[in-house]
């Protein structure tokens, strides 16, 4: 194993990695940027480097710096965490070069599952079912008009690189065609570098659910069963469970066996995720596959008992899996919501700032990955996630009710969170009865504001504030006057 | 006393009497509320109203208090407090550059008269609030140009009591 590694991320992602790597008695190197420079992250780490300036092009993006500070710090191996570098091809070959382990799968396989042309043309040869539509690029106007005719209205245009939802365009009608082609391609040349774009159908009411995989350099592939990820907004994911609500045991397994031979198909080495789109008929198609440790890994950790961190550690140093496919037995069910620093009231815009304090919830069953503390600042600079609040219980219904009770337990001061939205949405009929689908926010909560209930607390709260000031308050007007009033320094005083 | 609460929005005239050590009646519209409450951190406060029990935490920002109770946020302001501050015709009140009472509290004494010249830390307004007297000073050298509170006036938080024309 490993005697040090170093984690190319920051936030709770980097923390997650420290704290697997501290039980194996491995050593961990920090990166961190000049934002970062008193982040969660430094502080845990055994070492820490600095890498740049706050732009992530110049830090978390820098592959140079990053390398460079392996090097310095001996570090035998880089774990790159999701986002950034962590599905850069570019990244790991140049561990591969460099002789630095990248924990995570070949570049070459990077490189193929992230253009989605490639990763369907390979999950078509390995027999696994793609969404319908081309398996080549094309910008020939009539060739695009005649797939979408055959596969039905609407189509998505989808841009062969990238992601994060750019060069993507859904048509409703063949009059729109050639304006949507144009723009996405014209999106996607700007933000990959490359315009090549193809179609596929688009699914109005589907479910995106994605299963967890594991393969080792042996050639042992298992899979560790689905997360259920249709809740989201703005195109990401805030809620994710499992099992998903939808799938039946046959189903369950009929795609779980498809997503092993997604990753067999890919030569995958590592841990992956292979998503997949199921229709209301529950037919699934291949969507794509994460070559990366995922956010939302944490509830397949709660279900089956499996250190996902532990097992990518092995895997990277060479160890064979230490599971079969049937002694993956998962218990219960465990869901995860991502507390962001955003405003739920203004369309999930982020609210960087400063947390004044922050108490998180506890109690059995109840799991928070956390990347922030009290006094702690959330630059601008980069995805404002501040924890993930995961829970595990015997059923959906204990887990939901587990959720709702952690969130409410749950204390951010100084950043806007949604937590009560959260509430709101673990506690609507929809979402109780398991009826969710990748529309959910848009077609339930689009227009969401927090109710009344509550607010004369909030009332009296303030009152209580007001007339039994906080030390805080009091030491800072002492402080701000040379000629303090008693009021200013008797402190916590009572009326 | 008199407040209007500004929450999420929405504002109500509150009355609130102090009634002994850490805890008030309150009314606001139909309601009332019988509370006692202790201070349990710089954020935390735990509240026993009508016998039922809450924690709630708060933190101030610039413009009033945001409460958290049971996962539920609220922006809760003083609508009277950005009144008061818009009459002084300054943004912000604080200890450092403005006679204000750092709470709730009643004018016993006014030691200072218009056209009066002060130094930094003369006495000019003594308030007290239930068994506490303190007294407010100048918090730079100059001259006092108006005097807005008289002895017995019940004073909140950011109310201007003494307007002083710094020295040049």
């Amino acid at each position: 194993m490993f005697k040090k590694i170093l984690v190319a991320n920051r936030g709770e992602i980097a923390l997650r990695v420290i704290s697997t790597c501290r039980e194996m008695g491995i050593k961990t190197v920090a990166v961190y940027s000049d934002a970062d420079v008193h982040a969660a992250h430094v502080l845990a780490a055994d070492q820490a480097v600095r890498i740049g300036p706050p732009e992530p092009s110049l830090s978390y993006l820098n592959l140079d710096a990053i390398i460079e500070a392996a090097k310095a710090t001996n570090a035998q191996a880089i774990h790159p965490g999701y986002g950034f570098l962590s599905e850069n091809p570019e990244f790991a070959n140049r561990c591969e070069q460099e002789k630095l382990v990248f924990i995570g799968p070949p570049s070459r396989v990077i490189q193929e599952m992230g253009d989605k042309i490639t990763a369907r043309q390979i999950m078509v040869r390995g027999g696994v079912p793609v969404t319908p539509g081309l398996t080549s690029t094309t910008s020939d106007p009539a060739t695009l008009l005649r797939e979408a005719e055959a596969l039905g209205y609407p189509v998505l245009i989808k841009a062969t690189a990238g992601g994060g939802g750019k060069g993507i365009r859904r048509v409703d009608a063949p009059a729109d065609m050639v304006e949507a082609w144009e723009a996405a391609s014209r999106e996607a040349l700007n933000a990959f570098g490359n315009g090549d774009i193809y179609i596929e159908k688009f699914f109005t009411r589907a479910k995106h659910i994605e299963f967890q995989i594991l393969a080792d350099t042996f050639g042992n592939t298992i899979h560790l069963f689905e997360r259920e990820c249709s809740v989201q907004r703005r195109h990401q994911k805030i809620v994710e469970e499992t099992p998903s609500p939808a799938l039946t045991p046959e189903l369950r397994q009929e795609m779980g066996n498809a997503a092993v031979a997604a990753a067999k198909a890919a030569d995958y080495v590592n841990a992956g995720t292979v998503e997949f789109l199921v229709d209301e008929t529950n037919n699934f198609y291949f969507l794509e596959m994460n070559t990366r440790l995922q956010v939302e890994h944490p509830v397949t950790e709660m279900t089956t008992g499996i250190d996902l961190v532990r097992q990518q550690l092995e895997i990277a140093a060479g160890n064979p899996l230490e599971y079969t496919q049937k002694e993956i037995v998962p218990r219960g069910h465990s869901i995860e919501c991502r507390i962001y620093a955003e405003d739920p009231e203004k369309d999930f815009f982020p609210c960087p700032g400063r947390i004044d304090f922050l108490e998180e919830p506890k109690g059995p069953g109840i799991r928070n990955d956390c990347g922030v503390y009290s006094g702690a600042e959330v630059p601008v600079e980069y995805d404002p996630i501040l924890s993930k609040l995961v829970v595990h219980a015997e059923s959906r219904e204990l887990a939901i009710a587990k959720m709702v009770k952690a969130l409410k337990e749950y204390v951010i001061l100084g950043v806007r969170t949604p937590t009560d939205f959260l509430m709101d949405l673990l506690r609507s009929e929809p979402f109780v009865q398991g009826e969710v689908f990748t529309n959910f926010i848009d077609q339930h909560f689009s227009d969401w504001h927090p109710g009344d209930a509550g607010d004369a607390m909030a009332m009296l709260a303030f009152i209580a504030d007001e007339l039994a000031p906080p030390k805080s308050a009091t030491a800072q007007a002492a402080a701000n006057d040379t000629v303090a009033t008693p009021f200013q320094t008797l402190g916590n005083w009572k009326l | 006393m008199e407040y209007n609460l500004t929450i999420n929005d929405r504002t109500d005239p509150v009355h609130v009497d102090i009634t002994g050590d850490n805890s008030f009646e309150a009314a606001r519209n139909q309601d009332a509320f019988e509370v006692s409450f202790a201070r349990i951190s710089d954020h935390k406060i735990a509240i026993q109203v009508n016998g039922q029990t809450f924690n709630a935490h708060v933190t101030r920002t610039d413009d009033g208090k945001i409460v958290m109770i049971e996962g539920r946020t609220f922006t809760v302001r003083d609508a009277d407090l950005a009144e008061r501050r818009k009459t002084s015709g300054k943004g912000m009140a604080s200890a450092e550059t403005e006679v204000t009472p750092p709470m709730p509290a009643v004018v016993i004494l006014v030691a200072v008269s218009p056209g009066d010249q002060v130094e930094k830390g003369d006495a000019v307004v003594t308030v007290s609030a239930m068994k506490m007297e303190t007294t407010l000073t100048a918090p730079y050298p100059g001259e006092v140009t108006s005097v807005n509170v008289a002895e017995g006036d019940k004073v909140m938080p950011g109310e201007i009591l003494v307007d002083i024309r710094g020295q040049a």
